[in-house]
């Protein structure tokens, strides 16, 4: 698992690479919770290097999308891959996320 | 018509088989089948005296032929045998080979001979081809030929070593079409095969042969769509099987995720299985290891079949302890692993027996 921060326009993009299971959960968590605590408003998460996720993983995103909404803050996903895709779909976690094909519609939304 | 009684054979200190029992009826076509090296071929030479058993009786028409006293090439005009490598005189043209043995072994008048050997001809196809020498003849034919000469003698009992496994794809069908053809007829035969789907048709009776001896045995519909033992269930379902043991909490679940990853590969398993696999196992994994009882002993050992037959996979995985299913478990927690399962798995189910919990998940 990799992550990089970007920034782009208003947001800060945080790209994930690889694969995020049980065993790096947690090092996934502190970075992307580095992120929010930095005072970022508005984040999307660009998963399009994304290629695998575990349980583990799901509940990192869904930690943060509830830390963000405390704050009322913005939380985007964009670029799943089909594999990763049909992994929200079956954990229902696709209607709690604001979910964009790629990075361009999810900044323009 | 056929039958060994505790037949033995070995070669110095390795045993082919061991006290081995098979009867074979008047009429029945029987399809003999196993991995390689399993003993199939000795088996059918040991039937034909070619080899001597070490122990143990063949009985063919309930006369015991491995005693001394029995004329075994009396025997062996009633006991046709067709080989992977054909046999045939290179010599003699096609006429000459189906001819020589009645001829000179029955008796028969070369004029006789000849017509029954332009029946034969006939009978698989090839009556154009009687004066061809076998170098003039394509594998296919040279086996179809081996086939006709066979049945110039008018046996009992044909046994079929391997027939077309030395046959090019293109030309084991014609091979195969006699075959059935034969057995349609009535003939006793023994055929072994590694051409599963030609067994299941044209066999009633299946004998799996490993361990040293008739490891299944059984109608065609039993051996092919429900063997009972785990070996046949390889074998005929064609699994390439990994296994894995975990006794640590602690383990390393990134190198068995590349364990995993190489077995899949080297079977062609598409990455999208490959990461359904590895999410239900690590979500098993989670499941049953309880992440507050890092005390407790962890005993789980699972299996991963790729039929490449059906393209499917079974994971089966077992866990050591008290009862525990995790489908049926409504204790704290989300769940979020066994929601995940559920939705990639085509079917699961959880059994409990002697303090060993087995879940079976098809994906």
């Amino acid at each position: 698992m990799n992550t990089t921060l970007i920034m782009s326009g208003d947001y800060s993009v945080i790209i994930v690479e690889g694969r995020v299971d049980t065993t790096n959960a947690g090092e996934f968590e502190k970075e992307v919770m580095a992120v929010v605590e930095s005072g970022s408003e508005k984040i999307i998460l660009d998963c399009s290097g994304l290629k695998y996720i575990s349980s583990s993983g799901l509940r990192v995103f869904l930690i943060v999308h509830k830390k963000m909404l405390a704050k009322k803050g913005c939380l985007k996903l964009c670029s799943l891959q089909p594999g990763i895709k049909e992994i929200f779909d079956i954990s229902g976690f696709s209607s709690i996320f604001s979910i964009f094909p790629d990075k361009q519609a999810a900044e323009g939304d | 018509m056929i039958q060994t009684v505790n037949l033995c054979k070995s070669f110095g200190d390795l045993i082919i088989f061991k006290d081995l029992n098979i009867t074979v009826q008047k009429g029945e076509c029987v399809a003999v089948i196993g991995p390689s090296g399993a003993g199939k071929s000795v088996l059918f030479r040991t039937i034909a005296m070619l080899e001597k058993p070490d122990s143990g009786q063949v009985f063919i028409n309930g006369t015991d032929i491995t005693q001394k006293d029995v004329n075994i090439n009396k025997v062996r005009e009633k006991l046709g045998m067709v080989y992977q490598g054909f046999h045939l005189f290179s010599h003699l043209n096609v006429l000459d080979n189906i001819t020589l043995a009645p001829v000179k072994v029955s008796g028969m008048n070369k004029t006789e001979a000849r017509k029954k050997a332009m029946e034969l001809l006939s009978m698989v196809g090839l009556t154009e081809k009687a004066t061809s020498y076998p170098h003039q003849l394509s594998g296919g034919q040279q086996q179809r030929v081996a086939i006709a000469r066979s049945l110039a003698m008018d046996p009992d009992i044909i046994l079929f070593d391997e027939p077309t496994s030395a046959l090019d794809p293109s030309m084991t069908g014609e091979v195969l079409a006699i075959i059935r053809k034969l057995a349609r007829s009535g003939l006793t035969m023994m055929i072994s095969t590694h051409e599963m789907r030609f067994a299941q048709d044209v066999a009633s009776r299946v004998f799996y042969i490993d361990e040293k001896s008739v490891y299944e045995q059984g109608t065609a519909q039993e051996i092919f769509q429900n063997p009972q033992r785990e070996k046949t269930r390889m074998f005929i379902r064609k699994l390439k099987v990994f296994s894995y043991s975990i006794t640590s909490h602690g383990f390393d679940m990134v190198a068995m995720n590349v364990q995993i990853e190489l077995f899949c590969q080297k079977y062609n398993i598409e990455s999208k299985k490959i990461n359904h696999i590895q999410l239900v196992l690590e979500e098993l994994i989670l499941e049953v290891s309880g992440e507050g009882e890092s005390n407790r002993q962890l005993k789980i050992d699972y299996t991963i079949e790729h039929s490449e037959e059906r393209g499917e996979i079974l994971i089966s995985f077992n866990y050591e302890g008290d009862f525990f299913n995790p489908f049926g478990s409504e204790g704290e927690g989300d769940h979020l692993g066994i929601v995940l399962i559920t939705g990639i798995a085509k079917n699961f189910d959880h059994a409990y027996k002697d303090g060993q919990n087995t879940i079976n998940i098809n994906i």
